[in-house]
């Protein structure tokens, strides 16, 4: 009985905690909190798509080749071809789909993991940066590259061509991103792949004696983690209209998913996203209220931070703190 | 121009293999992904210009200097980070590495600010008919190759060296054998990153440093101690000599950017043909 009014309790607090970050963009005080909340629930959606992989072990780096490849593809096809971003995003995401399979089946088929599959990963982001800066041309090396703004439309178009003129627009699509990454991970949870995922994770030798497609499970894997994070790419650079081969693409942007995910808590499903609020609330903290100056020292701080984390608290902020508060309701049941 | 990009190209090779040994040997002993190694050579060019154009300290003395600084940073990240974690996953280790790289970086960026940092040193360029080589990197070479001989005789001939090598062969046995793991990953860690300074000093002439300077440099070690195998150090020599050249001859004929695309073809490209490396030996799993 008792148990049963926790439960309710709790999905009515869940409830309103959704009615309040759906209705938020209209409450919401100033735009400047709207734009905070639209990047971290993109970045939200990009670190948990990265934690599909890294909670079984896949330490990838190079999420932030896929962000670059699908959101440069999607810009100059709206640029040089106007064709309209949805589009775009299709044939960016394709690419994308293509470039994970590819590097994915490569990796897992000929036994490339642990270390091998870190740096190799760390390998192909940096690559796909250099060849962003050396097409220079077309995408406008190192000094980034602009998307062509087309000025104030019906809502209709505004989806259509991922421009909105009021931040409400992309908060939603940010938001919808999210959802279904999120779901996505309940789904991965839920299923086959799950258990397969597990024991590869586990011990990979032992679970391709029994009989799993090692390579069929860790390619998919990667291309649903690469897939999402393209997509999340896409929505970032269209809404902040620029895009940057070395804060975007490089191996720092790779690594800052990556941060993001272990602050939370990678093995649960609200750790990347607790991770990715909790980091850019501090940058945007210390940028407003120190100044652009001491960004450094911010940087720094946070790395220490990242460093104490992971050897007092290897579950992440969020797991930490589920696994206290699991032991403790354990505790009240028995 | 083909002809004085290979031998430029050979030169470059030399010091990468310096720069790779001392990699080669913390990954192979240690077993972890020393993230910042790249940043060890930038804390090393940083100090050496501090200390030459800030307090008009001699050349050679202020290269000791570096090393000493170089090794005691290295220490210091190994027993605040690297001991704590041994045990740890890979994932953790791998981060905790990364982030150790993130501070240093930005430690440098703090305190040097973001611009070119150089120290005026012009030495010749010697001419053989239509061949230019320019001194800085024949000296770079040569000490390279000099530094590399003296790593090799201290792996083979001392108790120490051996003992090294005994515990990346295998960890267990090694321990069996009375020889104390944690000592031997100290010395193992202060002998990498000396190599790291010893390399910075070499640079001095070459390069200006900013704080961008370390990433590439760690990344080619890895994809040299990668395609040379893991622990096999004439593999890695073999490596660095093909990764320097292919570098130099693309970006000579194309762009310096072009160099860099392609070592890091060529690594896809190997990796794939040969996950255990060129010349390594590795129980595929």
């Amino acid at each position: 009985m008792n148990l049963q009014r926790n439960v309710l309790l709790k999905k009515s607090l869940l409830l309103l905690i959704l009615i309040l970050i759906i209705l938020f963009p209209l409450l919401s005080p100033s735009p400047y909190l709207t734009h905070i909340s639209i990047l971290i629930l993109i970045w939200s959606s990009i670190s948990t798509a990265w934690s599909y992989m890294g909670r079984f072990g896949m330490v990838s780096l190079c999420h932030g080749a896929f962000i670059g490849i699908a959101a440069y593809i999607t810009a100059i096809l709206f640029n040089y071809y106007s064709l309209i971003p949805l589009v775009g995003m299709l044939i960016g995401l394709l690419a994308v789909i293509v470039v994970a399979g590819v590097s994915g089946y490569a990796c897992f088929r000929f036994g490339i993991i642990g270390h091998y599959f870190a740096i190799t990963t760390l390998v192909i982001t940096e690559l796909v940066s250099l060849v962003i800066i050396v097409c220079r041309d077309i995408t406008g090396g190192r000094l980034g590259y602009t998307i062509n703004s087309i000025g104030p439309l019906p809502l209709y178009k505004e989806i259509i061509y991922l421009q909105f003129v009021d931040k409400t627009g992309f908060y939603y699509l940010a938001l919808v991103l999210l959802l279904l990454t999120l779901y996505i991970w309940r789904k991965i949870d839920k299923g086959k792949t799950m258990v397969g995922l597990t024991a590869i994770g586990d011990d990979e030798e032992a679970s391709s004696c029994i009989g799993l497609n090692i390579v069929r499970y860790k390619t998919a894997m990667f291309v649903i983690s690469a897939a999402i994070t393209g997509v999340g790419g896409i929505l970032y650079a269209q809404y902040t209209m620029y895009l940057n081969p070395i804060t975007m693409v490089g191996a720092g942007a790779s690594l800052s998913i990556v941060f993001k995910s272990i602050l939370g808590g990678m093995f649960t499903l609200w750790g990347p996203t607790i991770g990715t609020l909790i980091i850019i609330a501090m940058e945007e903290y210390v940028r407003v209220f120190f100044g652009a100056e001491y960004i450094g020292w911010s940087i720094i701080g946070y790395g220490i931070t990242i460093i104490i984390l992971i050897i007092f608290f290897p579950q992440g902020i969020y797991g930490t703190l589920r696994e206290v508060l699991s032991k403790r309701q354990k505790h009240r049941i028995y | 121009m083909i002809l004085n990009a290979i031998l430029n190209g050979i030169l470059y090779g030399g010091i990468l293999a310096l720069l790779a040994i001392g990699l080669n040997l913390m990954f192979g002993v240690v077993q972890i992904v020393h993230f910042f190694y790249g940043q060890l050579l930038m804390i090393g060019l940083y100090i050496i210009y501090l200390l030459v154009v800030g307090m008009h300290i001699p050349f050679f003395l202020a290269c000791l200097i570096a090393v000493a600084t170089v090794v005691a940073v290295n220490l210091l990240s190994h027993l605040m980070v690297v001991n704590p974690l041994l045990k740890a996953p890979l994932i953790n280790q791998f981060l905790a590495m990364a982030a150790v790289m993130v501070i240093l970086e930005n430690l440098c960026l703090v305190i040097f600010g973001a611009t070119y940092k150089g120290i005026p040193i012009i030495l010749p360029i010697l001419k053989i008919a239509t061949i230019y080589i320019p001194i800085s990197r024949l000296i770079a070479f040569v000490g390279s190759m000099f530094f590399a001989g003296l790593i090799y005789l201290f792996l083979k001939k001392t108790y120490i060296g051996l003992a090294i090598q005994a515990v990346s062969q295998d960890r267990e046995i090694a321990s069996f054998m009375a020889i104390n793991q944690r000592l031997i990953y100290i010395i193992t860690m202060a002998l990498g990153a000396a190599l790291a300074g010893i390399t910075a000093a070499f640079f001095v002439p070459i390069y200006s440093v900013h704080p961008d300077f370390g990433g590439p440099f760690t990344v080619i070690s890895f994809v040299i101690v990668v395609l040379g195998g893991m622990g096999n150090l004439p593999g890695g020599f073999l490596a660095a000599f093909i990764i320097g050249t292919v570098t130099m001859i693309f970006s000579t004929l194309l762009s310096s950017e072009f160099g860099a695309i392609s070592a890091y073809l060529l690594f896809l490209l190997i990796i794939i043909v040969r996950p255990q490396g060129l010349l390594g030996i590795r129980a595929r799993t």
